[in-house]
């Protein structure tokens, strides 16, 4: 009986941290952030590997040797949004697809959670452009909150990403 | 030898008819307008509730794959040098309808989940006069992403641009 117990409180510790670490782990991202620029910036190819973060009132994107810096007081919007990809990608993915008795579709079903972040920004000539970034889940926000503390501006109001609540949001599933 | 003969004056008949009926439907194409350059405005979701990251994409597609298909002037919503451009042509695109789709439905049905967006583009002049307007559609019905929806959509508006308008660079 006693062994039993143990089992239950050790399972049930083990799925509470499981649920829980991530969380922090996500909230703690102040430094450089690993996320994938999915579209917009100039210069730099669309899908691109890099770093981010926002320090000295600039948003900050490292890709290899290249950066590209976008002003915070020149982002006119700042959006953040749930999401979510495949778990198996790139070519392995592409591939699986053509494996026996559904088995790429299977792993289609295992799909990780991420955030999106879009910002709109104006150019030297007034020019709008806009970027779009994914990035580990919970980290988007913060990265809009450090971006609205240096000026940058949004639409969206509230805490959290409202995509992600909603239904009828296409925000759930996209991308990859 | 008389049917040999007749079968061949009947095959170079249909042969001359089918080869010339493009040459003619080319000359009733109507002319292109002459526009210097493209100003693209950002895309308008007034009455459809469109994320941010599909409004941003169709957008940043668009401008590309105008560049892409020979526009060496295009420019960004509220760029100043627009301004002083004569013979500007200014693209306002307003969403009208968008089918969010799924991702995963796709991959694992392959007949559900088609992500889909329609834009109807208004080409006007730069004093606000319609030159051309057409409803665009946008969509993914197997493999990628949702967002590849909006690829689809900015290399067909592209393709109506380069139908309809010709610029200095590309005559």
């Amino acid at each position: 009986m006693t062994a039993r117990t143990t089992t239950v409180l050790v399972g049930a510790a083990s799925l509470f941290a499981g649920l829980v670490i991530p969380v922090a782990r996500a909230q703690r991202a102040s430094g450089p952030l690993k996320v994938v620029q999915l579209t917009g910036l100039v210069g730099v190819k669309d899908n691109a590997k890099g770093t981010l973060s926002v320090e000295n009132g600039q948003l900050h994107f490292v890709h290899g040797k290249a950066s590209s810096d976008v002003s915070a007081s020149s982002i006119q919007d700042v959006v953040t949004a749930a999401d979510s990809q495949r778990a198996v990608g790139g070519t392995i993915g592409l591939m699986s697809m053509a494996a026996p008795y559904g088995g790429g579709r299977v792993l289609s079903l295992f799909r990780t959670k991420i955030d999106t972040l879009t910002v709109q920004y104006r150019d030297a000539d007034g020019g709008l452009h806009g970027a779009i970034f994914s990035m580990p889940i919970g980290t988007a926000e913060v990265i809009k909150k450090d971006l609205v503390a240096q000026g940058a501006r949004t639409t969206a109001t509230g805490d959290s990403t409202p995509a992600a609540t909603s239904s009828t949001s296409p925000s759930k599933e996209q991308k990859q | 030898m008389k049917r040999i003969l007749e079968a061949g004056i009947k095959l170079s008949l249909f042969t001359l008819i089918f080869s010339a009926s493009p040459l003619l439907a080319q000359k009733n194409k109507p002319a292109k307008i002459k526009a210097a350059a493209l100003q693209v405005e950002m895309i308008h979701s007034d009455e459809i509730k469109l994320p941010a990251e599909f409004q941003v994409a169709l957008y940043e597609n668009l401008i590309r794959q105008l560049e892409k298909n020979g526009f060496s002037h295009v420019y960004r919503d509220g760029d100043r040098n627009a301004a002083s451009v004569a013979n500007l042509v200014v693209l306002h695109s307003t969403v009208r309808s968008f089918k969010a789709g799924s991702e995963r439905a796709r991959q694992v049905t392959t007949v559900s989940g088609a992500t889909s967006i329609a834009v109807h583009c208004q080409f006007t002049s730069s004093d606000g006069t319609l030159l051309l307007e057409q409803d665009v559609n946008g969509k993914v019905r197997f493999f990628g992403g949702n967002l590849k929806a909006t690829y689809d959509f900015a290399k067909k508006a592209a393709h109506v641009a380069n139908e309809n308008f010709s610029t200095p660079s590309r005559e």
